[in-house]
């Protein structure tokens, strides 16, 4: 096999690793989105907020399964203490008060873990197990991002098995499209509302975790991810999982490839991407509602 | 409050600034300066947030189209005075919103609000990669700021600390004074009824889109006005200070915490959030962590902000004095 096409391969699969771990935020993102009409500004800093937490465990325990484990669970705790007490106590002053009020959560968690952990880039290491190359068909891959695509696959395939063949599932997607009526049927929104906010969470704190051994732990983890997120919530359409899944890895491939061709100008190829996605298609590729 | 005692006030406040910065130097007075940029910032901002009902992440597009306009005015064109320098960044942030404009003025709410986050995340990217133009992270620094002059008659030099802030502070309230004179046209008085109800708006026969179109583009402008003599001010202009995702949030959390929807709201997030920088930063450099919460607060418990709890007392004092 030649160089350039072992080049495209490996770029590919850098791509795709990217794609998974952003549509783990993004489709948390997405979630939240649909079912309270809330941008959740708060969520890229969750992500990072997780990250911050696996390199504790990894600090205190020498684990990185354990850290894989406990770090998201801790940040979806915070997130759903955040929904319970700060942002259903805004819903009344509309969706402005709500939007804003993440704003302020996230810079609290920006600035906090500056506070706690520092400004300096802290390193994640990733298990044995999981370093190094692998031989496939006279090419070799980086291990640890095959296995951020399979973890990040069986996620979705998880996620799309409950939300659309469990009566749990149902009700979700009942009180994504309309929320009063399932209350009125006699199920406890708000509980499942709160259940919601806690698996997006959870997952954007997996994504943290699973990010953190490529890219360290740094207060700036956030920015990109954060960005990038975003982008792909507005062009897969609000709410939508299919939409958001397809934009992410659209969005890996165009970041990993536009590294290697345009270096100067990567950055800016996202909303490029987007620009264009919305002067077709105003609402997103898979969006219903503003 | 009749209207002699008010405009007794007004003429008290406004020798008060005449006076202030030879009662208390010049530290005082460029934090005023600091103070005022920010005021109008966040006024402009209010105009879209408060009157129109568009809550924008990006209006840092327009502050720092407006101060890279005037800085590359001044380093490029040599004897460039002052006032068509400050015309320079207004119309670096006019033609901006001209291009801007007819790609947002049909959304609103969230989709509104996230677009212009990602706008102006492209204009930061580019601040930060066009290293030719703009200086990247470095930024553009050390212009010549020239002096306020009208020929023949008069020449102020405006690197004297004590005559730039009179110079921003005319301009500066000469903007706020035009803004607020905008709310009150009727043109201002359909700006409030598309926020209230666009729909109603759309059926009165009035176009809801160009309406916006308008109100957009002089928010920008007003925008980029304060960006510009920010410039002047601080003689430098950087990405970060400039297009940064919190010099757009900054805007949004003082209007929010000064009041949104009412004029003078802004104007006082502006001077409570300089308060909380100028008292914070002498004791943690945790600022945006009390910032944070500051918000979270006023979120949670008077989300009508400063102005609004001002209105209540207002109120609750008048019910007394009748009973």
């Amino acid at each position: 096999m030649d160089a350039s096409v072992a080049m495209y391969v490996a770029q590919g699969i850098h791509g795709l690793a990217y794609g998974m771990i952003l549509f783990l935020v993004a489709s948390g993102l997405t979630l939240i989105f649909g079912m309270m009409g809330v941008l959740n500004l708060a969520h890229a800093a969750f992500f990072m907020l997780s990250a911050y937490f696996g390199y504790q465990m990894l600090a205190w325990t020498g684990s990185f399964w354990l850290a894989l484990l406990v770090a998201p669970v801790l940040t979806a705790v915070f997130g759903i203490l955040m929904e319970r007490f700060l942002l259903k106590k805004v819903h009344a002053f509309g969706h402005m008060g709500e939007l804003i009020l993440t704003v302020g959560v996230s810079l609290i968690v920006l600035d906090g873990v500056k506070a706690v952990w520092g400004t300096e880039s802290l390193p994640l290491k990733m298990p044995p197990i999981l370093e190094g190359l692998v031989q496939i068909g006279g090419m070799q891959y980086p291990i640890y991002r095959l296995f951020i695509i399979a973890m990040a696959l069986m996620l979705l395939a998880i996620l799309s098995l409950v939300l659309y063949k469990t009566r749990l599932g149902m009700v979700v997607r009942a009180a994504v499209s309309d929320a009063e009526m399932v209350n009125a049927l006699g199920i406890n929104v708000p509980l499942v509302f709160m259940c919601v906010f806690g698996v997006g969470t959870w997952m954007a704190g997996v994504a943290g975790v699973a990010i953190a051994p490529i890219l360290t732990v740094f207060p700036g983890l956030a920015d990109q991810m954060g960005m990038d997120a975003f982008v792909v919530v507005v062009v897969g359409g609000f709410g939508s999982l299919g939409g958001a899944f397809l934009v992410s890895i659209i969005g890996g491939l165009i970041s990993s490839y536009g590294v290697q061709f345009l270096s100067q100008y990567a950055a800016v190829l996202m909303f490029v991407f987007m620009a264009v996605a919305l002067a077709i298609k105003p609402m997103g590729l898979f969006g219903e509602r503003e | 409050m009749n209207k002699k005692t008010k405009s007794l006030l007004w003429i008290a406040g406004a020798l008060f600034l005449l006076i202030y910065p030879r009662l208390f130097g010049i530290y005082y007075a460029n934090i005023v300066v600091t103070f005022a940029v920010y005021a109008l910032f966040a006024s402009s901002l209010n105009l879209l947030l408060g009157f129109t009902g568009l809550l924008s992440f990006g209006h840092a597009m327009y502050f720092g189209t407006g101060a890279y306009g005037t800085a590359l005015a001044l380093t490029h064109i040599p004897g460039l005075p002052l006032i068509p320098a400050v015309l320079a960044g207004l119309l670096a942030s006019l033609v901006l919103a001209l291009c801007i404009a007819p790609l947002v003025v049909r959304v609103s709410g969230n989709a509104f609000a996230m677009m212009h986050m990602a706008f102006g995340q492209l204009m930061f990217v580019l601040a930060l990669k066009l290293r030719d133009v703009t200086g990247g992270e470095d930024g553009i620094g050390g212009f010549d700021i020239p002096p306020f002059s009208i020929p023949g008659v008069i020449s102020l030099d405006m690197t004297d600390p004590i005559l730039f802030y009179y110079f921003a502070m005319t301009v500066i309230i000469g903007s706020l004074w035009l803004l607020w004179f905008f709310t009150k046209t009727p043109f201002g008085q359909i700006m409030v009824a598309v926020r209230d109800n666009a729909k109603r708006v759309d059926y009165l026969g009035y176009r809801v889109p160009h309406t916006k179109a308008v109100v957009y583009v002089i928010a920008g402008c007003f925008a980029g006005v304060a960006g510009s003599i920010y410039a002047l001010f601080q003689n430098l202009v950087a990405a970060y200070d400039a297009y940064g995702i919190l010099t757009s949030f900054v805007p949004v959390m003082m209007t929010m915490v000064g009041g949104v929807g009412q004029f003078f709201g802004p104007i006082y997030g502006a001077a409570i959030f300089g308060l909380i920088d100028e008292f914070t930063t002498r004791f943690t450099d945790r600022v945006e962590l009390v910032l944070g919460l500051v918000l979270v607060l006023v979120i949670m418990y008077a989300p009508y902000g400063f102005a609004g709890f001002i209105t209540k007392m207002r109120l609750r004092w008048a019910a007394r004095k009748a009973a």
